[in-house]
């Protein structure tokens, strides 16, 4: 699995993807990390056929001890299915997710590490150094998801929201915004089911310093495709599977 | 027919069918080979399904054992030598629902175990090749407890997992044995039961009946050796 540095100004964020090894079939994922200091956070960890390549990349950057955190977006079993192995790796960790999915996330298996219930409005991680802002995303896709949003580094972890569905040989940032499209709409209007969701949320994100919308799926956005990105969004139709005509 | 003599024909019955038991176990063995795709996990919930049965034979069982009794009061001295059979018969019926509990729970117990050992065996195996694929990482090292209690927990849960299949084996077995007893119960009634007079029949019926139960649940037991067996071949 490759690890990139995607930013590094007294706290790290790493990507975790486009893992030449994955088994045919499953959807290739971003997986990220933020190390602060001693201590270390892992976002949207990933599925069980991805764990071993995950944590035998995790550790060229980071001590196992160090990840005392694990944020899952939505209950999804490519967002967190690798819990249980988790579980047996970092016994004191917490897992902050969504309060409206914690009997859903716990069968995945998970005995030793806590399950910290998000609320609806969102909550705070701290690193001690870095805090991060858990930005509700409800509906998009799931009914209870959030993205984390780190002020310091301009970086939004927006979950499945700017998902892209290619290879896993593709690129790690958006290059050409008007050729990504198509990559992403179908993913858009298939997943996410609300548009008053959807831009309540671009109104809300138009409000943060973004340099950097990190999805779960795709590319990366930087910059000037941060702001096309939401202008696109908020103009797609989504939730289409309702219509009669999409059939 | 005195008690010492049931306890000598019950014996002889019981050396006979136990060669048959033998080489039903065997055949059982054999068949299994047939059946190595079977999952531990199926297997497991099979063993419960094909006892599930065997409560309303044996509850059935207790039934006709308790309307024997009645009968052979009525007759007074035509079914003396069965009443003491009809206790027999009661007390088999009431050990093979017992016996079925236990067996069931055992078995669900197993199934657990067995669930929570493929999670450990399964985290072994991943931790494994994350310590080889990154043997240069820069901090591998840190792994090493997690490793170890890993290695821990699949030791220890194989150990129980093994402990409860001993016990699962031995619950069968004794269950076999009291299916062997009915069968040797049965088979006395029926020479008891001629010198009934007219309520020989109503009592014959209640010999037969146990009999048939009796085949029914060794039926039912040699099905689930071939699933235990599936469970041990699959189990190092």
């Amino acid at each position: 699995m490759k690890a990139t540095k995607i930013f590094d100004q007294g706290h790290q964020w790493y990507m975790f993807g486009r893992d030449p090894e994955k088994p045919e079939g499953i959807i290739d994922t971003n997986q990220y990390m933020v190390v602060a200091g001693n201590r270390a956070l892992l976002m949207d960890p990933g599925g069980i056929e991805v764990f071993a390549p995950m944590l035998g990349a995790i550790l060229h950057h980071a001590n196992v001890d160090q990840i005392t955190d694990l944020f899952a977006s939505h209950q999804d079993p490519d967002i967190i299915s690798s819990l249980g192995l988790w579980d047996q790796a970092l016994p004191n960790a917490k897992l902050h997710a969504p309060w409206i999915w914690e009997g859903f996330i716990r069968h995945f298996g998970m005995n030793n590490i806590q399950y910290v219930a998000i609320p609806d409005e969102g909550h705070n991680i701290s690193l001690g150094s870095v805090d991060f802002e858990l930005i509700p995303a409800h509906y998009l896709h799931a009914s209870g998801n959030f993205n984390v949003y780190d002020r310091k580094a301009k970086i939004l972890m927006s979950g499945d929201i700017g998902a892209a569905l290619e290879s896993s040989e593709s690129p790690l940032f958006v290059e050409d915004f008007n050729k990504h499209i198509p990559k992403m709409k179908m993913f858009h209007q298939r997943w996410m089911p609300s548009n008053r969701a959807k831009n309540d949320w671009v109104n809300r994100v138009r409000e943060l310093d973004i340099e950097y919308m990190a999805p779960q799926h795709g590319r990366i956005f930087k910059g000037d495709d941060v702001k096309r990105f939401l202008d696109w969004f908020e103009a797609l139709d989504v939730g289409i599977a309702v219509q009669s005509e999409a059939f | 027919m005195g008690y010492v003599n049931l306890c000598n024909v019950i014996t002889d019955f019981a050396d006979t069918t136990s060669i048959l038991y033998i080489k039903q176990k065997n055949l059982a063995m054999t068949t299994t080979h047939t059946q190595q795709t079977e999952s531990k996990f199926v297997a497991l919930a099979s063993i419960a399904a094909e006892l599930y049965s065997v409560m309303t034979v044996a509850w059935g069982v207790s039934l006709a054992a308790k309307n024997a009794k009645v009968i052979s009061a009525q007759s007074g001295e035509k079914g003396r030598g069965f009443q003491p059979i009809t206790e027999f018969i009661d007390e088999i019926a009431q050990l093979a629902m017992t016996g079925v509990n236990e067996i069931n729970n055992e078995a669900l117990q197993l199934t657990k175990i067995a669930v929570t050992e493929y999670r450990n065996i399964d985290a072994y195996h991943r931790f494994d090749s994350v310590r080889e694929k990154n043997s240069k990482a820069q901090y591998i090292k840190s792994m090493t407890p997690a490793m170890k209690q890993v290695e821990q927990n699949m030791q220890l849960s194989t150990k129980i997992f093994k402990k409860s299949l001993s016990n699962l084996t031995q619950l069968l077995e004794t269950m076999d044995e009291y299916m062997l007893s009915a069968r040797a119960i049965a088979s006395v009634s029926r020479i008891v039961t001629s010198n009934a007079q007219e309520y020989s029949n109503q009592l014959k019926v209640v010999a037969d009946d146990l009999d048939q139960a009796a085949s029914y649940i060794k039926d039912k037991l040699s099905e689930s050796y071939q699933h235990l067996n599936n469970v041990k071949m699959q189990t190092h």
